[in-house]
């Protein structure tokens, strides 16, 4: 007996203290605990970045660049995931604060709730910077915030809206998110558009018929463009707020033989949405730059601690990406 | 001889446990060791005693300290002050804030062009870029001394701050534990704890929002609206209680259905959004702290101790038991079996609710999606911590070295920069590990 679980425990010890330090060498940023040779010049500290999830590929660009850009830089960076937990995303801000790290990358789990993580981070003196989700509790200092432009991108959507149904317009249907402000934001920019086009157009008119949560994920996107196409059969367009919503509305038109009949224009630009545009799956997509965003967020911390002014929010804008992009895109199969 | 056996096994298996923790703190606390930056006030005498052996003239030296807007800086510049001013060295200014407030300092400087010997920062102010190439950008400033204190090596884990901080991150799972353990000794399951967390976090900051006049409630308004949390997660933890006595439904169906329900509620209440229009004070729970301990920490140890006693000394802690190994023989010795499973799954509830409490106090808001998975985390920390799902047996401490051990190993491959990916992988297998280690025991158990 005695023998049985001590050796289980061996085994799991070798299991716990066989993976770890795998993980610690990556974090040896100071000389003495690097191997010779591979020592940055000079380590200006670490950076804590906590992200949404890194199941979403978006937010896995995010860290590999912001990890790379920030090495140019002499900063080393320690890479978490909230994975939609706020309390877990907390504590791992206390973590980041107990490292001693020089500065705080987040992309929030919740806009609100993780106002108190920050504020301890403010306590300790630490600069928090927020990447692609903005922190909107007003007791929390963030020194800036890097995002894509929604509203814009949104009305790049609602150009393409346009320009995929021509002359003769016709009804359409957005699939939204509507408790995540960029998505909010996206479809505030797409409307604009659409009722800027729609006034005094006595023909031609893109009618807004429905608005239904697609809930940013292919199977809510499914369901949800399955119900639209019952309550107008005759529908011309669909404007889902992401790449996952649109492949899912993709998906019912395709089951219920409408795919060719109905125009999709999607957002964000990930590879299978890019992907979908060659294949003339989705019409087109305003795509997001997470590479770019990450490049702006290293280059405002850098600039933080050059003791340069650096602005509230940056912004980097979509550009909208079609077919013939994609036919030259080679990174597609 | 077969007591005496059974009796050893049993020691060595929640010794084994104990042994499992002290293992991992010992490898984590070598494992974290890095350069440690000496900071607050030791670490401004100690950089006040290399500034001094610096300039051993002492006056007219001229010094520049450089600090963060912190406590703890706050702490090193005034004892850095005082220790080199006592020396007759003149402090210039102290800079307590962002590199930008140091830029507009050295511009200042150099535009003035009087004397700078030494700019003395702290730990982190040290790595500034504003002060690269200084001789470059302000050739005034050319012959200034940046100092910063020597660094030494030490354990990241074994830092007071990260111990404190591994006591506050577990209270919440380990109170859920509580219950938990109860409910699993009798060879049930409680699937909707997690979702109990966010349903009495949203209760409590929505009627705190709503009725109590949200930023300004008092204090007894605050501990109403929390009772009112707590209080609908018992009522939910007895309704699953009853279904699971009247009707006899399997308490893992029972408690998914109310899982799915209590999480739908939580969304309806909250409307999907967080509620956060709450006092300040309203986090002195979750992040306050009594004579410098987290006091959601010693509400957890008060608990633990409560049920400790509860199920070891009074009669229906052995009922508890009685049930678990063998509900049929237990109701013939006149054990109300019933009232035990409905007593377990209302402390379930209640505990769950208290949980929610305490994350809505260290978050200070109020989220429907609070709480995700928890209950996964909760039943694997009992399963780790020696209490079999079969039912019968398990001890409210051994739940407790099982939180610990879940939370020594998350904040340990957090410190050591562990992928999260790797991580999910490291606790999987950690909890196969412990089970295999409980089917082990009860084999050998069986066979001697």
């Amino acid at each position: 007996m005695k023998r049985t679980a001590s050796s289980v425990l061996v085994a799991l010890s070798l299991v716990i203290f066989g993976c770890a330090p795998e993980g610690t060498s990556k974090t040896g940023g100071t000389p003495s605990s690097t191997p010779i040779g591979v020592t940055p010049p000079e380590s200006k500290g670490k950076i804590g970045l906590s992200v949404l999830t890194l199941t979403n590929p978006f937010f896995k660009v995010i860290a590999d660049t912001l990890t790379a850009e920030a090495k140019e830089h002499g900063y080393e960076v320690i890479v978490v995931s909230g994975e939609f937990d706020v309390a877990k995303q907390q504590n791992q801000v206390k973590d980041f604060i107990v490292q001693k790290v020089v500065a705080i990358v987040l992309t929030p789990c919740d806009s609100k709730s993780i106002g108190t993580a920050i504020k301890e981070a403010n306590d300790a003196g630490i600069p928090v910077f927020t990447a692609d989700i903005a922190c909107l509790s007003p007791d929390a200092k963030v020194v800036s915030h890097i995002a894509t432009d929604n509203l814009s991108g949104g009305r790049e959507a609602g150009n393409a809206m346009k320009e995929a149904l021509g002359e003769a317009g016709g009804k359409i249907a957005i699939l939204d998110f509507n408790v995540v402000e960029s998505c909010i934001q996206r479809v505030k920019g797409f409307r604009e558009v659409i009722d800027a086009h729609n006034v005094g157009k006595p023909k031609g008119k893109i009618d807004i018929v429905t608005v239904l949560p697609g809930g940013g994920a292919k199977d809510m996107g499914y369901k949800a463009a399955e119900d639209a196409l019952q309550a107008h059969p005759d529908l011309a367009g669909i404007f889902a707020i992401n790449d996952p919503s649109a492949l899912g509305a993709r998906a019912a038109l395709e089951k219920a033989g409408k795919a060719d009949k109905v125009r999709i224009i999607g957002f964000d630009g990930q590879p299978e949405g890019k992907q979908a545009i060659k294949d003339g799956k989705i019409y087109a997509d305003p795509v997001q730059f997470p590479d770019k965003i990450a490049i702006e967020t290293v280059h405002a911390i850098v600039k933080h601690f050059a003791g340069e002014e650096v602005p509230k929010e940056l912004l980097v804008p979509t550009s909208l990406y079609r077919k013939e992009d994609a036919m030259k895109d080679s990174s597609l199969k | 001889m077969t007591v005496n056996r059974s009796l050893l096994a049993r020691l060595l298996a929640d010794y084994g446990i104990v042994l499992a923790l002290l293992a991992l703190c010992i490898y984590f606390s070598l494992a974290t060791v890095s350069e440690q930056q000496p900071a607050g006030a030791p670490g401004g005498s100690q950089l006040a005693r290399e500034i001094i052996r610096a300039y051993p003239e002492g006056k007219g030296t001229v010094a520049l300290i450089v600090v963060r807007d912190s406590r703890e800086d706050a702490e090193f510049a005034s004892a850095l002050r005082a220790e080199i001013e006592n020396k007759g060295i003149r402090v210039a200014a102290v800079v307590a804030g962002q590199p930008s407030n140091a830029r507009a300092e050295l511009q200042r400087f150099s535009k003035s062009s009087s004397r700078l010997d030494v700019i003395a920062c702290g730990q982190a102010t040290a790595t500034w870029t504003v002060f690269d190439n200084l001789a470059q950008r302000y050739p005034q400033l050319a012959d200034v001394r940046i100092m910063s204190p020597k660094p030494y090596r030490g354990s990241n884990f074994l830092k007071p701050d990260n111990l404190l901080n591994i006591a506050n991150q577990i209270a919440v799972i380990a109170i859920l534990a509580i219950g938990m353990t109860m409910v699993i000794v009798t060879g049930g399951i409680d699937l909707s704890v997690g979702s109990l967390i966010a349903l009495s976090a949203v209760t409590a900051t929505v009627l705190l929002r709503d009725m109590a006049g949200a930023e300004r409630a008092g204090t007894a308004a605050m501990l109403g609206c929390s009772v009112a949390g707590i209080a609908i997660c018992g009522g939910v933890g007895l309704f699953s209680g009853l279904m699971i006595t009247l009707f006899r439904i399997p308490a893992f169906i029972v408690t998914l259905a109310v899982m799915l329900v209590a999480n739908g509620l939580a969304f309806i209440l909250a409307k999907g959004q967080s509620a956060y229009q709450i006092p300040d004070s309203y986090v002195w729970l979750g992040r306050g702290a009594v004579l410098g301990l987290p006091v959601a920490a010693l509400l957890m140890a008060a608990l633990y101790v409560v049920a400790h006693i509860f199920m070891s000394r009074t009669q229906m802690g052995r009922h508890i038991y009685a049930v678990g190994s063998n509900p049929e023989a237990a109701r013939l010795a006149g054990v109300p079996v019933n009232k035990v499973l409905r007593l377990v799954y209302l402390v379930s509830g209640l505990t769950a609710g208290l949980g929610g409490i305490v994350m809505a106090s260290q978050l200070k808001s109020g989220s429907p999606t609070y709480g995700v998975m928890y209950e996964l985390y909760v039943i694997a920390a009992v399963v780790v911590g020696g209490t079999s799902l079969s039912g019968g047996q398990g001890k409210v401490f051994g739940t407790l070295i099982g939180v610990l051990i879940i939370a020594v190993i998350q904040n340990g491959m957090n410190l050591t920069g562990v992928e999260s990916y790797t991580q999910k992988v490291v606790l999987g297998l950690v909890i196969l590990g412990a089970v295999l280690v409980d089917r082990l025991k009860q084999s050998a158990w069986n066979s001697g």
